[in-house]
């Protein structure tokens, strides 16, 4: 029926397009190409002056036109290139060259399932190219993000080699998982650490409802679009090569007690003399340097890249090389990209987008928490075996020992992320596309673990082998139809489609002990005891399939409109809940088009927006969150022969009314370029109202489930600004200024019913964080310390928990009972900056670049956990060496203590997280072409670039940056995160 | 234009309309065969694991769900560190142990300065109604399931029993508690209230008497089976319930029913009883199996209530808590062997022959519990293979001879009382003399230290101070700041209150 229909519809065309053929004709017809290059441009429009008659190039930059006489004059246009007028002089072929504007007024960008003309966009979309990624060496894309887009935070997850980020768009929207979409090359991912930096043409980031709705029930916290390089047309490939080699340092160690204070401090803890003279311990050990140490990093990236008129290619080959700055920890990358596409007809192009990566990962042990727990007179060494710190009843291990025993730990895999796609013209207008996306992934890890004994609890008393193995295979099937029809002074375009996909994980472990000898090619499992075999595997899976469904139209390039459906249907739900609709609509006015504005002068161009849509969030670790598991392995020992006896339960409860979490999101923004488009401004207003917010609450204990069950429940409110300008000048000397900055306030508007608070991050028997309604979401809680104890007589007259001595923390009777206790706990602060931003600078003179990218954050606290977990005795921070004492009666150090009192949650542990940042910084030179050329060679630059040089910070911590992509409810604490490094690199690039 | 007006016209050419119907043909097919399946595509189960829909249909379901109760009575929140700061350490028979600065919440539990933010209470009470939680879904369920009713009718049974004696422990602690015994439903998490601790003692006793009546005798189990609930440790733990309650009489018939089932007997050694050989010994009424199996396999077995305790220096068996204290040492008769039985000291001999305990500067006069000793077993420490003896038969002998004290048979005590002491006194008989007292108070006090020292390190004496009531006068001659009318329960978990939602309230004085 569907066909007879678009028959139809075709005699209909037919029938409005006879009657335009009517009367005398002049065909002229043509190749638009771009000025200097064999590029041609698809999409180019011709226009005959003075009328309404007009066409567009088609994908090989052809042109046809029907004139009204020989002597017509046409006009052709391009987005980005500067019009040209040409007269047509009775000539019926004519090539046209067009300039590229200085001015890059409309670029086109990558929204998801197409793409849109800049000032044609009514979402509020924000896009990056390759080229801004490029000189950021990290060889995960997630982290080169940061500081540079207005409303996206991004902290890296820890300084460990190959660690991604958390990235958080405009804001902490649920109570769940946070982390945004990634949408590589059409494939929806979770993450994008399988892509190489240097591979990527462009980033977009879709962050308001009218362009992330197109994604429906996982579009909620905004999407990333990454697109990688393609084939460009030039007569040969263009070859590239270019290396980098770099030393990494850790930014900062954390001031310890030394030896001396320490035992100092020991002393006074115990009330004695224990050391007789603690000055005899001098510096003592600082652990921090013995398990950190300077590291290299190095990078060398080959490319091709070139088009014909039939095909064109984009190959990379990458290998990057980073160790990190905690021994035997290391990232070692080779990836490999393939991007094709292949006209076969005129209707028909085949494409491939295809990456292979091989990782190899060293996994020592973070020993980070023990270095810096571990009392600073003890020595690494003694009598060349490491130090048993069992000397002061700690159960503590050497963290040195640790690193050398526990590392032969490593992790290699193997991801291929990549899609086919064909493309067909039904219709000049008309195209179908039908897209594969698949990632697969296989980890292998395999831990051997020697025989050691460095004291009674740091021991390993059988050799033994550990492999796990984990597998992931997803994929996507897209087919998409898409409408675009250009009129003079209309535009409309319609895309509809249909997707499914389907993940699958599997995970399979063994392991043996004993095994005959200490070299590695022993270690396979069947050499190891057969007896001490054990074994495990899991697996789990999920689907999804949707329709699609958008609209943009377009009058006289002024009003816009944009609207779009998406039904998403999900295996994580119930049937009855199953079903998801996310809508959005959004309008667009190109003010500076205009008349009134022209007028002015004042405006190169100038646009207002507004949507609005409901997106939807599914990201819940758990895929079968409705289902009631029976959990196994809960054995019974019975019997004279004390055999194990099956046992099976359900220990979690289940929800089955479980549906989709929904978030309502409005934008208001506007765009404008003044003084020749030199400086750019663009700014939005958000609102992300999310509701029905799926949550694993904790419930009371005498429930008894050992877990928390998901719930539909809170509603958070996240409003903010953002606001990107920059200025940029060209000429002989070349610069740019951008700024980046953008606000979130996080509210918590109503939690589930009758339940007026979430307590989490739960620290000596008290939680350090509280989510309640009108505060942010995981806001800090606990005591406010008031001062400390001076004397009995104070203690006597003051509110207190019963237990205080002289020295002991005072903390403040928030509730003025006169009585401490729980309820005088009280909001302490958010962890959540309020404002964010990001200041970009570079300039080039006479093949000279300079670049340098700031970054901060504002507003936020940092919770110093690592300072609260004392179970035995461990090192102090430096502050505590003035801890009171009848001899020296601090009024802001509490004495020395183990635990206890005083080291409740409290105002006590937090910092300010406010930080900023040299993020990178870089200094090149592009040597001149006439010399290069000489050798055959394009280009060739040599660059110093530098990451993470300078940071201004008052966190006594490595970095204030703790996010947690897994929970909103413990966000911004320090316990002990792998520590970032500042590093320094040389390196080339050459093209040829 | 030209090109469409070439596609249009291609209309009228027969075979480029067959071409261009043969693609939308691909196409719309493609798309519509995928809409087709999608339900089928989109439900998914849960992979390797029964579901709640798929679990409770035959006996082997029933069987399963009744052991996964017992398998949490290994747990650390059951039987870890916590457990025993809210049994022996708080009481007078030990002191935290291990070295100074090593478990300080254990510390404070000792000493009494303890709030209800210490880990100790919010960890037993999470283990104890997880153990509630797993026995309350046998309880409902298995009731459902076509299976052989003589079967069905003992595992029931057993959960009750379970249920109950995990709801006698809670209620010994907390006092007034929610009473939960059925999986509560999602509006019902945040508005609990407690209920008074009669209603618990009622559900107990309801409890016990329906695992009496369905439960078997020891005997009656196949040796593969021992170590299950029975008819005797059901009456035994309704008969400590009864004592509790002051029923001395019914407490006192239902110790005799034990006595005199001829279920159990002394072991003639107590040395014996807390050695591999003793486990589920003719003594033994409850007890929780434990064993070590391969170390690379910890968990499946084991439990953490043999670490937490073992020798904490040279030889390394343990953490070293849990040190017997000095006012445990006074209470031993002269010569009562069962202190060296009781006690592991610096320089004595391990059980087993293996080694000398050695000296450990860093613990000051340490002393272990002799009775979580275990020798040497495969895996590391945490591999725990003691079986933990909850109920012993020495225990009900005692309890009879204080019901039959209570009540004014003085003889029937005195038969009872002197049975755990000859047995303590072997054949030597110039110790542990038979008692002879006939007044009731000084009877009873003889009694009581009979008691204490047949049952030290076992972790009954904080529940037998509590029954006496004589926690303030027994703490405060030891030096503990004992409070009145406050410390007689412990506190309910702050973030219980806190996650409760205001409904449940606090113990007076917390």
């Amino acid at each position: 029926m569907i066909i007879t229909k678009i028959y139809r519809w075709f005699v209909l065309i037919m029938l409005l397009c006879i009657s335009t053929l009517v009367g005398a004709q002049h065909k002229l017809s043509g190749i638009v190409k771009a000025g200097g290059s064999d590029e041609t441009l698809i999409g180019a429009t011709i226009e005959e002056k003075g009328t309404t008659n007009g066409t567009i190039t088609d994908i090989d930059g052809k042109y046809e036109i029907s004139l009204s006489s020989a002597n017509a004059t046409i006009i052709v246009k391009y987005v980005g290139y500067t019009d040209v007028e040409v007269a047509v002089g009775g000539r019926s072929v004519i090539d046209v060259n067009l300039e590229e504007s200085s001015i890059m007024i409309d670029q086109v960008v990558v929204v998801g399932y197409g793409v849109q003309k800049k000032s044609d966009l009514t979402g509020a979309v924000s896009s990056l190219k390759g080229k801004e990624l490029e000189r950021v060496t990290t060889p995960n894309i997630e982290q080169a993000l940061q500081g540079k887009i207005p409303g996206v935070y991004v902290a890296p997850a820890s300084g460990q080699p190959g660690a991604g980020a958390t990235i958080r768009i405009r804001g902490t929207g649920t109570l769940n998982n946070n982390n945004p979409l990634y949408v590589i090359d059409g494939m929806i991912t979770e993450d994008a650490s399988s892509v190489n930096p240097q591979d990527v043409e462009s980033i977009e980031v879709l962050k308001d409802a009218s362009s992330a709705a197109i994604y429906g029930s996982r579009g909620a916290n905004g999407v990333i679009l990454i697109t990688t390089k393609n084939g460009k047309k030039r007569k040969n490939a263009l070859l590239s090569l270019s290396t980098y080699y770099g030393v990494q340092e850790p930014v900062k160690y954390i001031e310890l007690l030394d030896g001396a204070e320490f035992a100092k401090a020991y002393n006074q803890l115990r009330g004695t003399a224990y050391y007789p003279d603690p000055s005899i311990y001098g510096k003592g050990t600082d652990w921090q340097r013995e398990v950190m140490h300077s590291a290299p990093i190095a990078n060398i990236q080959f490319g091709a890249n070139g088009a014909s008129d039939l095909i064109s290619y984009n190959f990379s080959a990458n290998l990057f090389d980073q160790e990190g700055i905690l021994k035997n920890t290391s990232y070692n990358r080779g990836a490999f990209r393939l991007n094709t596409e292949m006209k076969l007809k005129p209707w028909l192009t085949l494409g491939n987008n295809t990456s292979y990566s091989i990782i190899k990962e060293q996994l020592g042990p973070n020993v980070v928490n023990s270095a810096y727990r571990i009392p600073s007179v003890l020595t690494v060494e003694e009598n060349g075996t490491f130090t048993d710190p069992t000397f002061f009843g700690l159960a503590l291990s050497n963290p040195a020992a640790e690193q050398y025993y526990r590392s032969n730990k490593y992790k290699n895999g193997t991801q291929l992320l990549g899609n086919l796609f064909a493309d067909i013209n039904i219709l000049k207008d008309l195209k179908f596309r039908t897209n594969f996306g698949y990632f697969v992934e296989d980890k292998k890890e395999r831990e051997i673990l020697p025989e050691y004994q460095v004291s009674a609890s740091q021991i390993n008393k059988q050799n033994s082998l550990g492999i796990l193995r984990e597998g992931n295979i997803n994929w996507i099937w897209e087919q998409t139809l898409n409408y675009l029809k250009e009129w003079k002074d209309q535009s409309l375009g319609i895309l509809l489609g249909y997707t499914a996909e389907q993940r699958k994980f599997e995970k399979t472990g063994a392991g043996r002990l004993s095994f005959p000898g200490v070299s590695d090619e022993l270690y396979y499992l069947s050499s190891g005891n057969d007896t001490t075999q054990t074994n495990f595997g899991e697996a789990s899976d999920e689907a999804l399939v949707s329709l699609l469904f958008r609209t943009n139209y377009a009058l006289k390039s002024k009003y816009l409109l944009t609207a779009s459906l998406r039904v998403d249907k999900s295996s994580r739900f119930t049937p009855d809940n199953r079903t998801g609709y996310f809508p959005s609509a959004s309008i667009g006015w190109n003010l500076g088009n205009e008349e009134f504005i022209q007028r002015l002068n004042t405006f190169e161009r100038l646009k207002l927006r507004v949507s609005y849509g409901i997106l939807g969030s599914q990201a819940l670790t758990n895929r079968y969150p409705t289902s009631a598991i029976i959990n196994s392995g809960l054995n019974a020992v019975f019997g004279t022969g004390e055999s194990v006896n099956q046992g099976a339960t359900q220990l979690s409860i289940s929800n089955l009314k479980l549906k989709w979490e929904v978030s309502n999101q409005t934008d208001i923004g506007f765009e404008a370029g003044f003084l020749k488009d030199q400086l750019s401004v663009e700014m939005d207003w958000y609102r992300r109202f999310s509701y029905d917010i799926i949550a694993d609450v904790p419930i009371p204990a005498f429930v008894g489930s050992s877990n928390y069950p998901f719930v539909n429940t809170a509603e958070v409110l996240n409003t903010g600004i953002e606001l990107g300008v920059n200025w940029r000048k060209s000429g002989t000397f070349d610069y740019n200024i951008g700024a980046n900055f953008s606000t979130v306030n996080n509210e918590v508007i109503a939690l589930a019913k009758g339940k007026n608070e979430i307590f989490d991050a739960i620290i000596n028997g008290e939680p350090a964080t509280r989510t309640t309604v009108g505060f942010p979401i995981g806001s800090f809680y606990g005591y406010k310390v008031a001062g400390i104890f001076q004397s009995a007589e104070e203690i006597a007259s003051s509110p207190k928990f019963g237990n205080e001595k002289p020295g002991d923390i005072k903390y403040a009777d928030s509730n003025n009972d006169g009585i401490l206790d729980a309820k005088d706990r009280v909001y302490l602060g958010s962890p959540i900056p309020k404002i964010t931003y990001g200041i970009n600078f570079g300039a080039g003179y006479k093949g000279i670049d300079f670049n340098a990218d700031f970054l901060g954050v504002h507003g936020n606290l940092v919770f110093n956990e690592k300072e609260t977990s004392r179970f035995a005795v461990y090192n102090w921070e430096k502050h505590v060496a003035n801890a009171w004492t009848v001899d020296n009666p601090s009024t802001s150090e509490p004495r020395v203590t183990n635990g206890g009192h005083n080291y409740r949650p409290s105002d006590r542990f937090l910092q300010n997280g406010s930080y900023f940042r040299l993020r990178t910084v870089s200094l090149g030179y592009t040597f001149p072409a006439s010399w290069v050329s000489k050798v055959k060679m394009e280009s060739f630059r040599i660059f110093l670039s530098g990451t993470n040089l300078w940071t201004n910070q008052e966190f006594t911590g490595y970095n204030p940056e703790f996010p947690n992509s897994s929970s909103p409810f413990k966000v911004g604490f320090d316990n002990g995160t792998y520590p970032i490094a500042k590093s320094f690199q040389i390196g080339l690039e050459t093209k040829f | 234009m030209k090109q469409l007006i070439n596609t249009i016209n291609g209309f009228s050419n027969v075979e480029l309309r067959f071409k261009m119907t043969k693609r939308l043909l691909i196409i719309f097919t493609v798309i519509f065969s995928l809409q087709a399946c999608s339900e089928d595509f989109l439900n998914r189960d849960p992979k390797g694991n029964l579901t709640a829909e798929t679990f409770f249909e035959n006996e082997q379901h029933a069987i399963w769900a009744t052991n996964a109760i017992y398998a949490n009575f290994r747990s650390w929140e059951y039987c870890g560190l916590p457990y025993l700061g809210a049994t022996d350490i708080v009481s007078d028979d030990s002191d935290k142990g291990s070295t100074e600065t090593d478990g300080p919440y254990l510390k404070e539990v000792d000493d009494f300065q303890f709030d209800a933010t210490n880990q100790t209470f919010s960890t037993i009470w999470k283990g104890h109604y997880q153990t509630i939680a797993r026995a309350n879904i046998a309880i409902n369920r298995i009731p459902d399931i076509d299976m052989k009713a003589e079967l069905k009718e003992r595992l029931i049974g057993e959960a009750k029993f379970l249920r109950a004696f995990n709801y006698f422990r809670l209620v010994q602690w907390f006092g007034d508690i929610p009473l939960v015994l059925t999986q509560l439903a999602d509006d019902q998490y945040f508005s609990q209230k407690r209920n008074p601790k009669t209603e618990i003692y009622t559900q107990i006793e309801k409890d016990l008497l329906d695992a009496i009546s369905a439960l078997p005798e020891r005997s009656k189990y196949k040796s593969e089976d021992l170590g299950r609930a029975t008819k005797g440790a059901a009456k035994g733990i309704l008969a400590k319930l009864y004592m509790l309650d002051k029923k001395f009489d019914k407490a006192l018939v239902l110790c005799e029913e034990i006595i005199k089932s001829g279920e159990y007997s002394l072991l003639p050694n107590y040395n014996q009883i807390f050695t591999q050989a003793g486990e589920n010994g003719a003594e033994s009424m409850f007890e929780i199996g434990a064993v070590a199996l391969q170390a690379s396999v910890v968990g499946s077995g084991a439990t953490p209530y043999n670490m937490v305790q073992g020798v904490r220096g040279v030889p390394n068996l343990g953490w070293g808590f849990n040190r017997p204290s000095d006012d445990l040492i006074a209470n031993y008769e002269a010569g009562d062997p069962r202190r060296q039985a009781t006690i592991i000291y610096v320089g004595e001999v391990l059980p087993d022959g293996s080694t000398i305990v050695q000296d450990n500067p860093e613990i000051l006069d340490e002393r272990f519990n002799q009775k979580a000793w275990v020798g040497s077993h495969p895996g590391l420490q945490d591999n725990g293979p003691g079986n933990i003896r909850l109920l012993r038969y020495a225990d009900i002998i005692l309890l009879a001879a204080e019901a039959a004290n209570e009540l004014g048979n003085a003889s029937k005590a005195l038969e009872y009382v002197n049975m755990t002491r000859k047995r303590a006194r072997g054949t030597n008989n110039f110790i542990l003399k038979d008692l002879t007292i006939t007044d009731k108070d000084a009877l009873r006090t003889a009694i009581r230290r009979e008691r204490r020292s047949e049952l030290a390190m076992e972790q009954h004496r904080w529940f037998d101070l509590q029954r006496w009531g004589i926690q303030k006068e027994v703490m405060t001659k030891v030096g503990k700041t004992f409070v009145s009318n406050k410390h007689e329960l412990f506190p309910l978990p702050q973030t219980e209150i806190d996650l409760g939602g205001g409904s449940l309230g606090q113990n007076q004085g917390y």
